[in-house]
């Protein structure tokens, strides 16, 4: 009961505040820019050879304004957007009018959450295995070389590694496809031979996110599990005749592991943010450039949609992470 | 730990040089010779059909023996095998490039509400318009029109005359009625894009028979039929038999897709990336078919990538036959490519025939850019051939006017306008005055582009076609002049100050692609005029638009004026966007051109050009022309090159693609007559 009074209620009172503050922060800073998606929608379509008649113009932009629900002053759509939200309802995208934001979600979510859910667990857990026992046997060979190789991987640019891998898997050797989610032509069902299509063609970007991701934890890891390891503890463990696997087990890598599990819960809550630039070299489907087109074409429905469910699904993270503390930590209670 | 740093320092050359190796190809080689060539022309016959003269289309292949540059792209020898699509042999397919990109709304076809990717083959395969623009021919095409529009004398009645045997995909006749219920539809509806123009302007339209339709317009509008002329877009026809079904039009997605042309929607990515057409079994009943015959690519695929590199990669795979790239990414491709080609065999490859003038644009409310001095100053403080060389190599047709210098505009405007030009003076104060118009201009550039190594023929047609007919002096001397003439200064380090004493800075919006002309006009914009002593800036902002259109800016990137129809004399669509009226405030979105330049003798040529037939060519040509020399004399924008496009076209399994030798289309795959391209597609047999 203590626990509930004095660390759940108001740890879930923070936690729905900062839903809210981070909503409403992204409901008024793209209004604050100069991006208007009126503008921005009378730009696109002049640009891309629409003539618009200049004298009908005026007429035009209460028409867009009107439709895009942009009428009346900034708090009343704010408590307009209150309400819509609460009905489950994001409205439309400005620039794919009218189609509605939540069927845009839908259909780039689930490459999104496939590709980086796997990434993101294989990355971190390669890279803590295996920065882990290179942490460890620090002065091993394989060690060193591994230390080498990870020190070449990590500072190179995401975007050169990953335009690397595209020619030389696929130009140089051909074994990948240059670009897309799924062959031209494939069409979406839950069968075999459509699963092994986008197994093929994410393999390239599901690659380049695990080497970069699996090179930063296994630094990182390798750096704690060496600093863990001159502990007086371990000594001591070690002294005492502790043997080596329970060493390496229960007091290294359980202690090391613990920053590494808070990193895990965040890397899995900015899923929901996409992965821009692995979608842009491989021509990948998902909400990184999802969210990046709605935020240069003043798309505020749709900035809205996408970012409500990265701030929720961080804040969940992270309160889920709290709350598990105690469990990974034992140094944790709250009490 | 030395061994390892070896191992892992080897590990990294031998993975280098197997890229560099594998990708290594020879250097491209540019030799002129005599060559037999065989040409397919287009030949315009009037047949009688059903009794009725019909004006027929036929192809016919010539052998001509002519000069051309052969470069390190020859037709392929090696066989490679690229992945089939669909299970189908790649052979019937062609695939091409959308120019906008990844699709933002897949399974929405509905291109009369807001922006829907028409060009992921809607606008260039699927639908066909009343007329289409070609610029490389520079003739208006008739598509589901049989001819010219009628118009009463006081132009406040208009008739179309309709192509008969035309069919929807789903085989229902195409009649006047899909017409009238279009222009019904649209007056009815507030959410579709072209409600507003069509209220503003009809009265009433009718259908008198199956094929003509009858307008009456609201006020007289000599130009109220472009609605329907495609340039890159139009108001286009629905089928009636569909819409007339639909609740509410502004909602509805259109999938599947129903049109006129002579492709029919296949399938599509629900993510975006690509659309798959298919030729119609009665293709017959497209213009496109009647016009020039059956399309020869059995399926043609349009398909987006998110960056620059994968295209060039699906070209050199063959995996994509036609894409726009950048000018770093064309010159890639053709140094890479075995099979690959440009609009243009030799130098400069490009496509400089595109109806556009690329430029700057002058934020004309904004000080001291509202005084035409300054403007002239800043024009002549730029070395066009430094300038055009950073831009795009030289490779820019130069233009002094606000036209591009291409198709007729040249015979009908810039060459009329040269003495005009050479006797143009401008005023530095102290009674002395200067000439600034440069005939030699293009000469500079023939020059400049031979140091360069590139192979230039030096005759003059063909430079003024390449390079344009003059451009501006470089004089920073005069610009000078005519800066102190005005209250400017310079400070002890030869910055320039403005009037007030103050630093003047110049920011230069452009967009933030750095492959788009409009970047590469304000990178080369910065640099010379940095040269001659102002602290310019470029700013890249994906805001250009909402920046521009509301006036928040000093000097953008942008294009100095309207671009033109790129077919016919008529220049109304250019010279209207400075029509007074249309000029709002700073703050407020301008619906005329950007710079928010107007003057009453600019009206007075708009308000004569709006009352002149635009079928009186001689009349609208002169005062097309006073127009032009109203804009030279004010420079709201620096017209520098016409736009130059970068396609690529793979030639492994197509070939017979409208290159600059035998430009029988415009070469676009994104522009509307893509269409009337397909029938003369040859597969090359691989």
């Amino acid at each position: 009961m203590t626990f509930v009074k004095r660390y759940l209620i108001p740890r879930l009172i923070q936690y729905f505040l900062v839903i809210f503050l981070g909503i409403t922060a992204v409901f008024f800073i793209p209004r604050l820019t100069p991006s208007d998606p009126v503008s921005r929608t009378i730009a696109q379509l002049t640009a891309m050879g629409s003539f618009l008649d200049p004298a009908s113009m005026d007429a035009f932009i209460e028409d867009l304004t009107e439709m895009y629900g942009l009428g009346g002053s900034m708090f009343q759509q704010y408590g307009a957007f209150w309400l819509r939200l609460f009905r489950g309802d994001f409205g439309v995208s400005f620039f794919q009018f009218p189609t509605p934001v939540s069927k845009l979600i839908g259909t780039a979510l689930p490459w999104t959450a496939s590709l980086l859910l796997v990434t993101t667990f294989l990355s971190w857990t390669i890279g803590n295995i295996v920065g882990g026992l290179a942490g460890y046997f620090s002065r091993r060979h394989w060690s060193r070389v591994l230390d080498t190789v990870a020190m070449i991987i990590r500072p190179l640019p995401y975007y050169i590694f990953a335009f690397a891998l595209l020619v030389l898997l696929a130009y140089v050797i051909r074994w990948f496809p240059v670009s897309g989610g799924t062959d031209i032509g494939r069409k979406v069902a839950f069968n075999w031979p459509f699963i092994k299509d986008v197994l093929r063609h994410s393999f390239l970007p599901a690659l380049s996110l695990v080497v970069l991701g699996a090179a930063v934890n296994f630094q990182t890891m390798k750096l704690i599990v060496q600093n863990v390891n001159a502990e007086n503890f371990v000594q001591y463990a070690k002294l005492g005749g502790v043997k080596e696997e329970r060493i390496v087990s229960r007091y290294v890598i359980r202690n090391a592991l613990l920053p590494q599990v808070t990193g895990l819960a965040l890397s899995f809550g900015q899923i929901f943010s996409g992965a821009l630039i692995t979608e842009i070299v491989f021509s990948y489907p998902g909400l990184g450039t999802l969210l990046y087109n709605a935020i240069i074409t003043g798309d505020y429905n749709l900035i809205m949609g996408i970012t409500l469910l990265s701030i929720v699904a961080i804040t969940t993270a992270i309160l889920i992470i709290d709350l598990l503390y105690p469990l990974v930590d034992p140094r944790v209670r709250y009490i | 730990m030395r061994k390892s740093i070896l191992f892992s320092v080897s590990l990294l050359v031998v993975v280098s040089l197997i890229i560099t190796a594998c990708g290594a190809t020879p250097t491209p080689q540019v030799v002129e010779k005599q060559v037999p060539v065989e040409v397919t022309k287009v030949v315009v016959e009037t047949q009688v059909v059903q009794g009725a003269p019909v004006e027929v289309t036929r192809v016919v292949k010539e052998e001509v023996t002519k000069e051309i540059v052969v470069t390190a792209t020859p037709v392929p020898v090696v066989k490679e095998k690229a992945p089939d699509v669909l299970g189908l042999p790649r052979n019937e397919m062609v695939i091409a490039g959308i120019l906008t990109g990844r699709v933002g709304a897949p399974s929405n076809f509905n291109e009369w509400v807001g922006w829907k990717w028409r060009d992921r083959g809607m606008q260039n395969l699927a639908n066909e318009p009343l007329w289409s623009v070609d610029f490389a021919t520079g003739k208006i095409v008739n598509g589901l029109a049989d001819g010219d529009p009628k118009y009463n004398a006081d132009f406040t009645e208009m008739a179309i005359p309709l192509r008969k045997g035309v069919a929807w995909d789903d085989g229902t006749p195409f009649t006047s009625a899909d017409v009238v219920f279009t222009v019904e539809e649209l007056i009815k509806f507030e959410g579709l894009n072209a409600h507003n123009f069509m209220a503003d302007n009809v009265a009433s339209v009718s259908a008198p028979d199956d094929y003509t339709v009858k307008f009456v317009l609201k006020q007289a509008n000599s130009r109220f039929h472009t609605t329907f002329l495609d340039r890159w877009g139009c108001t286009w026809i629905m089928p009636k038999h569909i819409f007339e079904k639909v609740e509410d039009p502004v909602t509805f997605e259109f999938n599947p897709f129903v049109g006129t042309g002579p492709y029919k929607l296949h399938s599509f990515d629900p993510n975006g990336y690509w659309t798959i057409w298919e030729k119609r079994a009665d293709w017959d009943k497209s213009p496109t078919g009647i016009l020039y015959g059956e399309p020869k690519p059995k399926y043609i695929v349009l398909q987006a990538f998110a960056n620059e590199g994968a295209k060039i990669l699906a070209q050199l795979t063959h995996q994509l036959d036609a894409v726009d790239l950048s000018a770093e990414g064309l010159k890639a491709a053709l140094a890479q490519g075995k099979t690959n080609r440009g609009y243009q065999p030799g130098y400069p490859w490009v496509v400089n025939n595109d109806p556009a003038l690329t430029g700057l644009t002058f934020n004309t409310f904004r000080a001291p850019y509202d005084n035409p001095d300054v403007r002239w100053a800043l024009l002549l403080a730029i070395d066009i051939v430094e300038y055009e060389g950073q831009a795009v190599d030289g490779a820019g047709t130069l233009s002094p006017v606000h036209i591009p210098s291409l198709g007729s505009y040249p015979k009908d405007y810039i060459e009329p306008m040269q003495q005009w030009l050479s006797d143009f003076t401008l005023d530095l104060g102290n009674g002395e005055t200067f000439k600034p118009y440069d005939k030699e201009a293009p000469q500079r550039l023939v020059q400049y582009v031979k140091d360069r190594g590139y192979s230039v023929s030096d005759d003059p047609a063909v430079v003024a076609q390449t390079f344009g007919l003059g451009w501006y002096k470089y004089a920073p001397d005069v610009a000078e002049k005519l800066l102190l003439k005005n209250g400017f200064s310079k400070d002890k380090d030869g910055k320039w100050l403005l009037p007030d004493g103050k630093f003047w800075k110049i920011e230069v919006i452009t967009r933030s692609d750095m492959s788009h002309l409009e970047f590469k006009n304000g990178a080369a914009a910065v640099q010379q005029w940095k040269k001659f002593g102002i602290d310019a800036v470029q700013v890249p902002s994906d805001e250009i638009s909402a920046l521009t259109q509301t006036g928040d800016y000093d000097v953008s990137g942008a294009w100095p004026a309207q671009e033109p129809w790129g077919a016919g004399p008529d220049l109304y669509r250019s010279l209207d966007f400075y029509n007074s009226a249309y000029v709002e405030p700073i703050g407020t979105i301008t619906k005329g051109h950007t710079s928010r330049w107007s003057s009453p003798e600019m009206d007075d040529v708009i308000k004569r050009l709006r009352e002149t037939d635009p079928a009186n060519t001689d009349q609208v040509i002169a005062i097309g022309i006073e127009g032009l020399k109203l804009a030279v004399e004010a420079m709201p924008g620096i017209p520098t090159f016409g736009y130059v496009g970068f396609v690529s076209w793979d030639q492994y399994y197509w070939t017979s693609w409208p290159g600059s030798e035998n430009p029988y289309n415009e070469p676009y795959t994104h522009w509307g007559p893509f269409k009337y391209m397909t029938p003369f597609l040859e597969p090359t047999g691989n």
